[in-house]
């Protein structure tokens, strides 16, 4: 007791001195208070009272968060880590954000609910919260609160409106799949914090114990605390509820689910993989030969099932799970190569799905419907938003003079260069799966404009839409955006060095 | 006297009985009622293990926030499984499936 007594004041200095580390975070905390206090009190006044507070936190945190550029600092006894990489992260994390905020708005304000819209505001702003953390700890306690409350806010925004049975479906199939991860996850990590008696996995302590760890328990360790990060990036065989959740929710919280929260996992795991296979031990070549086996099971399996599926929501559901073995793959590269080739994919990636998923928002307003067939011969009537569609298809499977094909490009050389570098085989058969399955995916985007344009089709009736034109500008915006980053990706490249 | 194996061997067995419930049943309530038991097996390996740790005690801290989150994530869950009577009158998740390929 007399210990603490002395200790206390130093302890409350430190946590004072840390918490201009914390800043951007806590704007978004402060919009989070305001867009609930707005909703419950402003609503009647001013309908869109939440979403410009949203706005204005969001806009808010990533200045706060830009001005930590180039400034590495520790907070809050090393359990906050704030490095460029971070901040870049939390950049893309926070653009993302923005664009999917500005699509719920536009898909919901209109309808009628008896339920309050800004409550998703302040929901989307508690996980962005989450995101932001995981991207700036190396701390378990504090990874594992920041994935319960991306996951948590997640399935509230999957499961909030449940206008029909399939959207309810989809938060049950979440929710019970997401909770069972956690709890092999936080199995898992008790396992580990068994071996080291420390919290923090970069530390010198934490790959001591996993040292000296015995390797049947350790490989359950592992295997258990990669189920819960394997459940938040999607990657086979953790893979099976992104289908359901994804053609079961409502289009704009697909655009959210698909893109923001598998940031905050892949920046996490980054960490995580480039501290764990610094070393030559036992759990070294484990972890490295988990991330190289997901990656090369997932882009198999996300890309050859998607070739299947007739509904577009759930073909681009497959093709991002396909996209996380890419991103897993990345990851791996990033052992070779400088953090913007990652970082450079993620923010390719992010792009081409929230353009995707837009267009298919506005698709499914005006057709009503998902089904690809129903899109038969409709090329003549929306010319340019079906050939932005095909231009973000030929990005995503990573063809000229796109910028998914130097993203591709870039990873495929930073692979080749540990492949020369070490000779093991995992990274040559990573490099062949990852051409093979990019031929692959090109026959199910390309499915698109074959029914839009090559197809003649039955006349579909066009439903009356209030606004689109908002989605419909980002949209094309963020599809000449994959043009011109294609050109020059310089553009891009240079932001993040 | 009660050595540190004997707290693992309990935990590891509430884990496999909540692991059995979660595969076994056949009611979304009793699936929570599993995940529950799964994370508190969890959370009896921190405290047991924080008996080493006397600096940081970060096993007991990690103890109450997991109480915390599980808690939060089963409140959510009963709140969706509610939801979803409404629209199926039913919680079997074997006869939910609008949803598959």
């Amino acid at each position: 007791m007399q210990d603490i007594n002395i200790q206390l004041p130093s302890i409350l200095d430190q946590v004072i001195q840390s918490i201009p580390a914390f800043k951007a975070e806590l704007a978004l905390i402060f919009a989070f208070l305001g867009s609930i206090l707005a909703t419950l009190f402003l609503d009647k006044i001013w309908k869109q009272s939440s979403f410009v507070i949203t706005i204005i936190g969001i806009v808010a945190s990533l200045i706060l968060s830009t001005q930590q550029l180039g400034a590495p600092q520790n907070g809050f006894f090393g359990m906050l880590i704030i490095d460029d990489f971070s901040v870049y992260a939390r950049g893309i994390i926070q653009v993302a954000l923005l664009i999917c905020v500005i699509f719920i708005q536009q898909h919901f304000h209109h309808k009628k609910f008896s339920k309050n819209l800004g409550d998703v505001y302040s929901i989307l702003l508690a996980a962005a919260l989450g995101m932001n953390i995981l991207t700036m700890t190396s701390n378990w306690l504090l990874a594992f609160i920041a994935i319960e409350t991306v996951s948590i806010s997640s399935y509230i925004l999957v499961g909030y409106f449940s206008e029909n049975k399939k959207q309810s479906e989809a938060s049950m199939k979440y929710v019970l799949f997401g909770s069972v991860s956690a709890a092999v996850m936080l199995y898992g990590l008790s396992l580990i914090y068994g071996f080291t008696g420390n919290l923090d996995f970069t530390s010198f302590e934490h790959i001591q114990g996993l040292i000296e760890a015995p390797k049947i328990l350790l490989s359950i360790a592992l295997l258990f605390m990669f189920v819960g990060i394997g459940f938040k990036l999607s990657f086979v065989p953790f893979h099976m509820w992104a289908p359901d959740v994804y053609e079961g929710a409502p289009t704009p919280i697909t655009t959210f689910l698909s893109t923001v929260p598998k940031i905050g996992a892949l920046v996490l795991l980054a960490r995580l993989f480039e501290e764990w296979t610094s070393t030559s031990f036992f759990f070294s070549e484990l972890v490295l030969v988990l991330v190289s086996v997901a990656a090369i099971v997932t882009m198999l399996a996300g890309n050859l099932i998607a070739l299947r599926q007739s509904n577009i929501k759930r073909m681009m559901a497959y093709s991002s799970i396909g996209h996380t073995g890419f991103l897993l793959m990345a990851l791996v590269g990033n052992l070779a190569s400088e953090p913007q080739v990652l970082l450079f994919y993620i923010a390719v990636y992010t792009i081409m799905n929230l353009a995707v998923f837009g267009l298919i928002d506005i698709l499914e307003q005006k057709t009503g419907s998902a089904q690809l067939e129903n899109y038969q011969g409709l090329g003549k009537q929306f010319p340019i938003l079906f050939s932005i569609l095909t231009l973000l298809g030929i990005s995503l499977v990573g063809l000229p003079p796109t910028a998914g094909f130097v993203g591709k490009l870039f990873v495929f050389t930073s692979i080749f260069d540990l492949f020369q570098f070490n000779n093991n085989r995992y990274y040559l058969i990573l490099l062949v799966v990852g051409a093979l399955t990019s031929v692959i995916s090109l026959f199910y985007y390309f499915k698109i404009p074959l029914f839009a344009f090559l197809r003649k089709g039955n006349e579909i009736k066009i439903l009356p839409t209030t606004s689109t034109q908002i989605v419909y500008i980002t949209a094309i915006l963020l599809g000449v955006s994959t043009l011109v980053l294609g050109i020059f990706p310089s553009i891009l490249l240079s932001l993040f060095r | 006297m009660i050595t540190l194996t004997h707290f693992l061997v309990v935990s590891a067995c509430i884990f496999c009985i909540g692991l059995y419930t979660v595969l076994a049943k056949r009611n979304a309530i009793m699936i929570l009622v599993g995940i529950e038991l799964m994370i508190n097996a969890a959370i009896l390996n921190f405290v047991a293990f924080s008996k080493y740790d006397k600096i940081n005690y970060g096993g007991q801290v990690f103890a109450l926030f997991a109480i915390v989150l599980a808690a939060a994530s089963v409140a959510v869950g009963l709140a969706i499984i509610l939801n979803v009577y409404r629209h199926y009158k039913t919680i079997n998740p074997d006869n939910i499936t609008d949803l598959r390929d």
